[in-house]
């Protein structure tokens, strides 16, 4: 079959363009790859504090709970699962681990979304209760929700300057009527109950509204304590006198018996490896990112369209959402 | 004029034809236009950078990677780029044995392109590498995949340079190989015997 030589010549450029692109592809891959192993350099630079030993053998796992809790199924960079569902897949590994003798679980968080705080504190009793000895590192924040995770832990290790506490439950929704109304802004409500437009930022919240998420604040509340009171081996009424939402410092706490020693994260790895019956210099199983993912991480974190819009005391994303969270 | 002959991007035909038609690509290196004698060592330079990157990769690294990709890929590339030259001598050694004339020039220029698919050991790697899905054994299943894709095509390669059958080309393409594997051989028996030998002496 005779071809036109004119497109036989277009057919030839996009062939060139295309090669072009494969090897813009390759160097794009290979800076990629050199930005990858030096950035690798720089997080496996020997500290002098090293918890990681030779992966080999029986050895405490980590896990980090950092940031607020959330469910957050939604894929991160490369469709990687992030949130509650993420530690607690994480857990199921060790848990299935033979490896796995004993956990410490890091937290450095102000709290998160009640269902999805109750999710991971479950999954944490369920290794407890199959006596996998858990240990809770707390880091900077661990207050409200943090602490109700860390509560399902055998033994709680708090530094010195931790803000814990918090016990309590909180729901915000801003009320932005008067600015609506100062900015002739009105909004057009087709709803099938009474309540199906509670919260809403746009009108002032009736009494019975109001009553209404009391009573879910306190059945969350009911069960922060009950959940906190299991997990500490005490009764509620040891814990409701300091369960005011109050914050406290690590040696308050430990003054309150809601945790049980002060010491740093390797102390917590070492309480691990005793009550684990491992010697001390078994292997830490710590998670391990790739620097590339990490810094794909990072961007999300940067550029991500929800933190675009996002205040910290003014959520438009979810008016709904009732939390055990330390907001200062 | 270089710069006249990069923007036509007439280059990119040269890799284009060794991943799509090794035997256009034969037929563009006769002709020799445009030039590629120097272009076709581009291939073992990038492929020197690219497995020392690709190794870097997989292994745990120290600051000595900064040398061996600044520096140490040069030495990679001048010990790939003679290994070439010795590969291309004993095939165009072989083509003669078989009754074919000698054409060294175009054989170094065409094993040269024959390297480029090692090239994509990187990304392909790299995905592995990034899901920490077994990389290691997923580097030694690509770089076996994309040797025998590099030897197909200089097997092709050489059987359009001498209008001779794959058999032929094929026996062309491995006498290195077999040449090389042969003398090693010898040398360990000699070895073997020298130091039984010794000991019994």
């Amino acid at each position: 079959m005779l071809i036109p030589a004119f497109t036989q010549g277009n057919q030839m450029d996009r062939n060139r363009k295309l090669m072009l692109s494969i090897l813009t592809m390759l160097v794009l891959t290979s800076v990629i790859a050199i930005v990858d192993i030096s950035i690798n350099m720089q997080y496996k630079r020997p500290s002098g504090i090293s918890v990681s030993g030779p992966r080999i053998g029986p050895g405490v796992g980590i896990v980090r709970v950092e940031g607020a809790i959330e469910m957050l199924s939604s894929g991160g960079a490369f469709g990687m699962r992030q949130g509650a569902e993420a530690i607690i897949d994480r857990l199921n590994e060790m848990e299935e681990s033979s490896s796995i003798k004993a956990v410490v679980v890091r937290i450095n968080s102000p709290g998160g979304t009640v269902a999805a705080t109750q999710e991971i504190y479950q999954k944490l009793w369920r290794l407890r209760k199959k006596n996998i000895p858990l240990v809770a590192s707390l880091g900077d924040v661990a207050a409200s929700g943090g602490y109700y995770v860390a509560s399902a832990c055998n033994y709680i290790m708090a530094n010195f300057g931790t803000i814990t506490g918090s016990i309590g439950v909180i729901a915000l929704s801003p009320n932005l009527k008067k600015l609506f109304e100062k900015l002739g802004i009105g909004m057009n409500v087709i709803k099938s109950g009474r309540y199906k437009d509670i919260l809403s930022s746009f009108r002032d919240m009736s009494p019975e509204e109001r009553e209404l998420i009391q009573q879910m604040i306190d059945s969350s509340y009911r069960k922060f304590l009950k959940d906190v009171a299991l997990g500490r081996n005490q009764n509620e009424s040891d814990i409701a006198p300091i369960a005011d939402g109050r914050v406290m410092s690590g040696d308050v706490a430990l003054k309150y018996k809601i945790i049980d020693g002060l010491g740093t994260f390797e102390d917590a790895v070492d309480k691990a490896r005793q009550m684990g019956n491992l010697p001390a210099d078994s292997p830490v199983y710590d998670e391990a990112k790739s620097s590339l993912q990490q810094l794909l991480f990072s961007m999300q974190g940067l550029f991500g369209a929800r933190n675009l819009y996002r205040y910290p005391a003014v959520d438009y994303e979810n008016n709904y959402r009732v939390e055990y969270r330390w907001e200062p | 004029m270089i710069l006249s002959e990069i923007r036509s991007m007439r280059w990119t035909d040269f890799f284009l034809h060794t991943l799509l038609d090794p035997r256009a690509l034969y037929r563009m290196i006769s002709r020799n236009e445009p030039r590629c004698f120097l272009l076709s060592f581009t291939v073992p330079a990038a492929v020197a950078v690219i497995d020392i990157i690709t190794l870097s990769l997989l292994g745990r690294e120290t600051s000595f990677f900064y040398y061996k990709v600044t520096y140490g890929w040069i030495l990679v590339f001048l010990a790939v780029s003679l290994k070439i030259i010795i590969a291309a001598a004993l095939m165009d050694t072989a083509s003669q044995f078989f009754g074919f004339k000698g054409n060294m020039r175009e054989l170094i220029i065409l094993v040269n392109f024959s390297l480029f698919p090692d090239a994509f050991i990187l990304p392909l790697v790299y995905i592995f590498k990034i899901f920490r899905f077994a990389p290691i054994f997923f580097f030694i299943l690509f770089n076996m995949g994309l040797s025998v894709w590099s030897a197909l095509i200089a097997v092709q390669g050489i059987s359009e340079m001498h209008g001779a059958g794959i058999g032929k080309s094929v026996m062309i393409y491995l006498f290195p190989v077999l040449l090389v594997g042969t003398i090693l051989s010898l040398i360990v028996i000699l070895l073997v015997i020298c130091g039984v030998g010794y000991l019994t002496g």
